[in-house]
């Protein structure tokens, strides 16, 4: 029967670890710590952009304005045309008065007063909805080329697309979240490095031990187990702290957001499961900078 | 239990640690290798343990050829074979009970058991008393008997000591080789690497004697001497031959000769 070793004594080994340099185990789990609070940081930043968009894009919008004089069967053709689009969610036609009406309620009371009915913009309009689904950057630039194949129809005068700067948005949020990704790798990488050392350091000043371990018979598993524990707890107690770095970070945030800019938006710098990815991440980042660590040294 | 068959040792610097040696240990004999240093005492208990390899030749332990073995096999070989050092290699930071406790700690034994076997050992050397106490809080005997506790622990079939008293007064290396001999009469083989000749003629015990790598005498075991002579080491060459330096002129041959037996099928019954 296979037996490895006992749970009580991987844990006692490792915990002896972790206690024989507990400064470099505090500073190797702040590292991870704060590797894990600015990778959480951006992503939470990515999260709630990415939903601010998809708000965004469910009141999004395209006029396509018609030539005055338009008449209705061809406009009816431009409708026929727009709503076989995909993704469009609904038509609506405005007449010229119908708009002028909807541009009236718009301007300003005062300046109605005594102003020409005719002075008041209006012109034939199809107002397009568009499925909230599709307001996602690669969807956008297809709306972006579909308007402008609209400008080529002839009855079509002018196609107001207020994605426009929707587009904008999307492309500086996939510039942050390409930033935000190097970063992350970059910060991950660090922090695995900082830990592999911390664990490298252990095992050397514990060569002898592994060498009388090695000897006795046991298995490089056996010998490597209480240091790969040791850089899952170093990752674990960097877990808690991003944890609480984050928590503080995002009632700190809330209160500046609600109280001085009066926004009243939903937003969370750590919900559920950023908690659940912190405590798989740190612990897999100090289990695998551990386990390189360890392996290293036990091939050589 | 120990067979070697044209054993060699080559380093990459060029220099031989050992040459063409063929010997055999039997079951339950007591074996002094002997020889100055340098002459290949710790390189042939280095390829007992796997520590190296033999550049040529076969090592059988058990009847298990050792020389194929695959590296995944050595820990489970290493179990049934205890080590004992001159410099004792404790673990400074455990303390006596857990510095023998490692040898059963590997084989994943529960701990009532460990404390079993552990203490009951601890007892028999006149150790349990110090279970608590760091190897540096020890004397050089007490941290010797504890190495000798540590290699015993798991019963295995084969005692392999190196220079075990020579870091120790003659007192305590008396008492060591007491330990050593009543080891043996339970049964284990053991084989002590020693270059103090007046510890090999007290006790007359078979002898193999390495000179250059080569097997140079293989004394067979001699009616015990009653010589008191506290040991002295010496730094001579150990003149126990009086045969050229040729191993084949005087190994025990082993009529069947080496058996290539493809044995790396150590007890893997242990730990992951």
């Amino acid at each position: 029967m296979k037996r490895g070793p006992h749970l009580r004594y991987v844990l006692r080994q490792a915990w002896l670890l972790v206690g024989a340099s507990p400064w470099l185990t505090a500073v190797s789990a702040l590292t991870i710590a704060l590797a894990l609070t600015l990778v959480g940081l951006f992503a939470m930043v990515q999260f709630n952009a990415s939903r601010l968009l998809r708000e965004l894009g469910q009141s999004l919008t395209v006029q396509v304005y018609l030539k005055d004089g338009t008449p209705p069967p061809v406009a009816a053709q431009v409708e026929q045309r727009v709503r076989g689009r995909d993704g469009v969610r609904a038509v609506r036609a405005l007449s010229r008065e119908q708009d002028r009406a909807r541009n009236r309620k718009l301007l300003d009371p005062e300046l109605l007063q005594g102003l020409d009915e005719a002075a008041i913009p209006g012109q034939p309009v199809l107002e397009v909805e568009i499925e909230a689904e599709l307001a996602s950057r690669g969807d956008v630039e297809a709306l972006v080329a579909w308007t402008k194949t609209l400008h080529g129809v002839e009855s079509v005068e002018d196609v107001a697309f207020g994605a426009e700067k929707l587009r904008l948005l999307f492309a500086g949020v996939e510039i942050a979240r390409t930033i935000g990704f190097v970063l992350s790798i970059v910060l991950l990488a660090s922090a695995m490095f900082f830990v592999f050392s911390t664990i490298r350091l252990s095992v050397f000043s514990r060569r002898d031990e592994i060498d009388i371990l090695g000897l006795v018979g046991a298995t490089p598993t056996f010998i490597r187990i209480p240091f790969l524990v040791e850089g899952v707890l170093q990752g674990l107690c960097g877990a808690v702290l991003a944890t609480l770095l984050l928590g503080g970070l995002h009632l700190e945030l809330r209160g500046l957001v609600r109280d001085v800019y009066m926004l009243n938006v939903p937003w969370s710098l750590l919900p559920p499961g950023m908690v659940v990815w912190l405590f798989v991440g740190g612990p897999a980042v100090g289990l695998v900078a551990s386990g390189l660590s360890v392996g290293r040294y036990l091939r050589t | 239990m120990i067979q070697l068959y044209h054993v060699h040792k080559r380093y990459p610097n060029g220099s031989e640690a050992l040459v063409d040696v063929t010997l055999r240990v039997r079951e339950g004999e007591f074996v002094f290798l002997t020889g100055p240093s340098g002459a290949g005492k710790s390189t042939l208990l280095r390829l007992l343990l796997v520590m190296e390899r033999a550049t040529d030749g076969q090592i059988l332990i058990g009847g298990r050829n050792i020389h194929v073995l695959r590296d995944s096999s050595i820990p489970f070989l290493r179990r049934n074979i205890g080590i004992v050092f001159q410099d004792f290699r404790l673990v400074p930071r455990r303390n006596v009970f857990d510095n023998v406790a490692i040898a059963l700690e590997i084989l994943g034994l529960p701990r009532r058991e460990i404390e079993r076997r552990v203490n009951q050992l601890l007892e028999g050397l006149r150790l349990l008393h110090r279970a608590t106490a760091l190897p540096g809080d020890l004397s050089g005997g007490e941290q010797q008997r504890v190495a000798i506790a540590r290699a015993l622990v798991n019963e295995p079939a084969i005692l392999l000591a190196d220079e075990p008293t020579g870091n120790l007064d003659p007192e305590l290396a008396a008492e060591i080789m007491g330990l050593l001999t009543d080891i043996n009469r339970h049964g284990t083989t053991v084989v002590v690497a020693t270059h103090d000749i007046h510890l090999i003629e007290r006790y007359g015990l078979r002898t193999l004697a390495l000179h250059r790598g080569r097997l140079a005498d293989d004394r067979p075991r001699q009616p015990r001497p009653v010589v008191d002579l506290p040991s002295a080491r010496v730094s001579q060459p150990v003149a126990l031959a009086s045969s050229p330096l040729s191993s084949q002129a005087v190994v025990d041959p082993s009529p069947d000769g080496p058996v290539a037996v493809a044995a790396d099928d150590f007890d893997e019954g242990g730990d992951a």
